[in-house]
């Protein structure tokens, strides 16, 4: 028993390996000079000859075709956007469903779990005339409000919910507390753990999205980080080190807010993989 | 049942009173709660759900004021369509070549990861840490990665093919795997790309379904003097269905609707031999560089009927052999 356990750790390590090497050689060319991965051309070597930092210069030097900074902010902003509303409205909506009786609340949950089923792209091109129709379009709000209007939030937070016992809310109703201070006061503090995983889900979902803001945004300035990186590889095509320089630039954020949260975010991933069942 | 509570607490009588108020309030605004969720469910799944489906009834251009109502035709010209069709099976064979095996991958790490406390958060963190990177940054990176002459997969092949040579064997000498020009090779190289990309969310939810399991069934296998093997296909593997049943699921949707693979790399051409042409691309071709919007929804729809057809038979499937 113990040996199997021990040897393991040999496959595991070479998957890992596996699994880290294309970031590593990422990061590896993003410090290579152009000569410097052409001499490579024929032998494998993962180092740079003398590491620079002049791919990332030009990545960022040239603002006025790729607003890096701007895209960077952009990013940040509908990524923090979309997680704040995401929070504020199904929070409510998961109290709704978990802990409050109404008229066809279950019928209603279960129109919501079943449209949690519909790809995304049946969505694109109708949202696309939505957003057109509300002016909206190549604005923040068409990166931010249809993003927030899936249901896997509500979901997430009402199967968390039910696991919070009754009794505290009792209590709280016993000394007439109304719904929404129930909500607020007790609700709310309990549900934190719940409510940083769905934070975080969001955001990184946000931060990596591709069709949508490829479709509802037009102009350079209102580009996020990946449509960026596409307009990039668009330009610059087989000048790998600035593309990995600008890869990796565009990773960084999202890749550092796994490492922070990873128990969060895993955690996360369970519950609502577990909720399948 | 709040009677019961009643009766047993009895504090002054007008808390009683407080708190059938209460609850009534409970009946009345409930729903309130749920509104702002509804208000953008109406507005941003259910509107477009309907409004898609009625466009795709219509000769609808982005250009034009006008949109003829033209019933199915736009269904029937995407089925009488070549490159639907083609489209169709690019997206099959990838999900295809895909889904089985990102599964296995996955299960198969989450088997290695389990019972593993050393380094188990460095290993999570190792598997998962592709999925948190977006696709238009995998996709540029593996574009170098597969890059022929000084990608690093052909460079690995190589030195592997030179060291094999000095060994005394005679290979032919190697001139680089044309894993993106190549027509036959696109598909399994947006293949292997997208593995390395989702295997660790499989991987996670493997994990927590395989920690599911109760301990005390392996310990009873274990006195009844069952093989490893034996208490996997008896224990693991029976008990680990609804959670293998909501992973295939899950991935066929997702890699039914690869996208971000294909038109990062190709534009929304499909690269050579329109290898990677998928439903997913053509749909964004029509809708937005021939301005069909009508007919690129019908597509959409199209691609969401196959969809629920083959969730269907897969929960049919999965689920019904668990019964047995």
């Amino acid at each position: 028993m113990l040996k199997t356990h021990r040897l393991i750790h040999v496959p595991l390590m070479l998957a890992s390996l596996l699994f880290l090497a294309p970031l590593a050689w990422m990061f590896c060319t993003s410090l290579k000079t152009d000569t410097d991965i052409i001499n490579g051309l024929g032998s494998l070597r993962w180092l740079p000859s003398t590491p620079t930092l002049s791919n990332y210069r030009s990545v960022l030097g040239n603002a006025a075709e790729f607003p890096v900074w701007r895209w960077t902010v952009n990013s940040l902003f509908v990524s923090l956007g979309t997680s704040a509303l995401v929070l504020i409205v199904d929070s409510l909506a998961a109290y709704a469903y978990a802990r409050l009786r109404w008229r066809g609340r279950d019928k209603m949950f279960n129109v919501l779990v079943a449209t949690m089923l519909v790809p995304s792209q049946v969505l694109l091109i109708p949202t696309y005339l939505v957003i057109r129709q509300l002016g909206w379009f190549d604005t923040y709000w068409a990166l931010i409000v249809p993003a927030s209007a899936g249901s896997f939030g509500v979901f997430l937070l009402r199967q968390f919910m039910r696991s919070i016992p009754v009794e505290l809310e009792e209590a709280a109703k016993l000394d007439g507390c109304s719904s929404f201070g129930i909500y607020w006061h007790v609700i709310l503090p309990l549900l934190r753990p719940a409510l940083a995983t769905l934070g975080i889900f969001t955001f990184m979902a946000s931060w990596n999205a591709f069709e949508s803001p490829l479709i509802f945004t037009d102009s350079v300035s209102m580009r996020t980080l990946p449509i960026g990186i596409a307009i990039f590889q668009g330009h610059y095509g087989t000048q790998y080190g600035q593309m990995m320089a600008a890869a990796t630039l565009a990773m960084l954020p999202v890749v550092t807010t796994f490492l922070m949260f990873q128990r969060h975010i895993i955690r996360g991933i369970s519950l609502t993989g577990l909720a399948g069942r | 049942m709040s009677t019961n509570m009643i009766t047993l607490e009895t504090p002054a009588a007008e808390k009683i009173v407080d708190r059938s108020k209460t609850r009534r309030r409970d009946h009345d605004n409930g729903w309130l709660f749920a509104l702002p969720h509804l208000v953008l469910f109406a507005g941003f799944v259910v509107l477009p759900l309907v409004v898609g489906f009625y466009i795709s009834l219509h000769h609808w251009t982005i250009l034009q004021k006008f949109h003829p109502f033209i019933g199915l035709s736009n269904y029937r010209s995407a089925l009488s369509d070549d490159i639907f069709w083609l489209a169709l099976r690019n997206t099959v064979y990838f999900v295809i070549l895909v889904v089985p095996a990102s599964n296995l991958v996955s299960l198969l790490l989450a088997l290695g990861l389990w019972k593993t406390r050393a380094f188990g958060a460095f290993y999570k963190a190792a598997f998962y840490t592709p999925v948190v990177v977006s696709i238009a940054v995998v996709a540029v990176l593996w574009q170098w990665l597969y890059d022929t002459q000084a990608g690093l997969i052909n460079l690995v092949i190589q030195s592997w093919c030179t060291d094999l040579n000095r060994l005394g064997f005679h290979l032919p000498s190697f001139n680089g795997f044309p894993w993106l020009s190549d027509p036959h090779w696109i598909m399994p190289s947006l293949a292997i790309m997208s593995l390395w990309w989702g295997a660790g969310g499989n991987m996670i939810i493997y994990l927590a379904g395989l920690n599911n399991i109760p301990p005390d069934y392996y310990e009873a296998a274990r006195i009844d003097g069952a093989s490893s093997w034996q208490s996997f296909r008896a224990i693991t593997w029976p008990l680990l269905r609804p959670t293998t049943l909501f992973c295939f699921i899950f991935s066929v949707i997702g890699a039914f609707q690869i996208f971000g693979q294909s038109y990062v790399l190709f534009g929304d051409g499909g690269g050579a031999g329109r290898a990677a042409m998928t439903l997913a691309v053509y749909m964004y071709q029509q809708g937005f560089s021939e301005f069909e919007i009508g007919y690129g929804n019908a597509v959409a729809y199209l691609l969401f009927l196959i969809l629920m057809i083959v969730s269907a038979v897969q929960f049919g499937l999965l689920s019904r052999r668990g019964d047995q």
